[in-house]
């Protein structure tokens, strides 16, 4: 099953029947920090809306579509509020992994990742941050980065197979 | 000269971030003062992005979410760069800190911090990345540059000679003076701690739904 985390109209994008998507209905809550997601209701977090269960969804999914503006080569501030959000994914022990501390996993699926990052001017700085990041994002989640793509346009979106 | 501190943690009180522009303002001579912001939610009012224009140097302190910044924060960016701000001179500075033990795991939050200075057309000044933050909050009374807080006195020191020449310089990655196995040691015990107050119990904290 793909998770699909976007950020632009569902009718743009090419989904298939068992994709699950994530998207904006302008009601989402940043996260506070306050980590109740690892010690007051494990694996969800504690804030009531429509994003609280991202966590599991991600322990469901085998590939991570990304689908964003590209904001300064981070992603936009949706899709970056729903990761934010999803640290229920991963446990808050510790792991040493390639030299680094992250997390232990708290579920056995691994996770591919694809990024599809559109804007109109976006610069070759911003694309190298962007292409860091989500690989950053991938070893935290234990996973892989399979493909970063950008766009110049949203509607470059439209029919493309994710 | 006028510096704007500008918090980017959502908590009200014990942050990362609030301990860190407290030890950072200690490195100045005790004639300059400092205006202080908080960026706790997702919007912030014209107003305030309008008083910006009349700082030397903008100084955010952040704690690292998702390998980036907090999403309320970037989208407060998100509205300083669509109002504008007016005076290009400005330098900004950014502090990042992690729970993680490595500093350098802030690198990517950082590099967004210089993208936007780019979009936004201000100077970047410099970024420094901190590992270690789960430690911080808890390290309040201990001086700057002392004990586990030696590199980091190193490093704000030289981040507070920058801000007041108004240079820029490359980014600074530390991590606290401790060692790291006692560090996640500690912390994971923070998290026994924590769930056993909610009257769960410490396999809980692998639970899947």
């Amino acid at each position: 099953m793909a998770l699909i985390i976007s950020d632009v109209e569902s009718k743009l994008l090419n989904l298939k029947d068992e994709d699950i998507i994530i998207e904006n209905n302008g009601h989402i809550h940043p996260c506070i920090g306050c980590f109740g997601c690892w010690v007051k209701t494990p694996g969800r977090c504690i804030i009531k809306d429509d994003y609280s269960d991202t966590g599991e969804k991600l322990g469901k999914c085998n590939e991570l579509i990304i689908v964003s503006k590209c904001t300064y080569g981070s992603y936009s501030p949706f899709v970056k509020n729903v990761l934010d959000r999803a640290i229920s994914y991963i446990h808050p022990d510790f792991v040493i992994r390639k030299g680094e501390m992250h997390h232990k996993r708290r579920y056995d699926n691994s996770i591919i990742m694809k990024v599809y990052f559109y804007g109109e001017a976006i610069s070759e700085q911003e694309k190298e941050t962007a292409r860091n990041l989500a690989k950053a994002n991938a070893v935290n989640y234990d996973g892989l980065v399979q493909k970063v793509v950008f766009l110049k346009s949203r509607d470059e979106l439209r029919g493309m197979s994710l | 000269m006028k510096i704007a501190v500008i918090n980017g943690s959502p908590k009200k009180s014990d942050s990362a971030s609030t301990t860190l522009l407290k030890d950072l303002k200690t490195c100045f001579p005790k004639e300059i003062s400092f205006i202080d912001y908080d960026l706790r939610v997702s919007t912030m009012s014209p107003d305030i992005i309008e008083e910006f224009n009349q700082f030397d140097a903008l100084v955010f302190a952040f704690p690292l979410y998702v390998d980036g910044i907090p999403s309320h924060l970037l989208s407060c960016l998100c509205e300083i760069e669509t109002y504008g701000i007016e005076n290009k001179a400005i330098h900004v500075y950014a502090i990042a800190n992690c729970g993680f033990y490595e500093g350098k795991q802030n690198r990517n939050a950082l590099h967004i911090m210089q993208n936007w200075c780019e979009k936004v057309g201000l100077i970047w000044g410099q970024g420094i990345g901190v590992g270690g933050g789960g430690a911080l909050s808890s390290l309040g009374k201990v001086p700057l540059g002392k004990g586990p807080k030696k590199n980091l006195g190193t490093a704000f020191n030289q981040l507070a000679a920058h801000i007041l020449a108004g240079t820029s310089a490359d980014n600074i990655y530390l991590s606290i003076n401790f060692p790291r196995f006692l560090y996640k040691w500690a912390g994971q015990l923070g998290w026994r701690q924590s769930i056993k107050a909610n009257k769960l119990k410490v396999k809980d904290l692998g639970r899947r739904l």
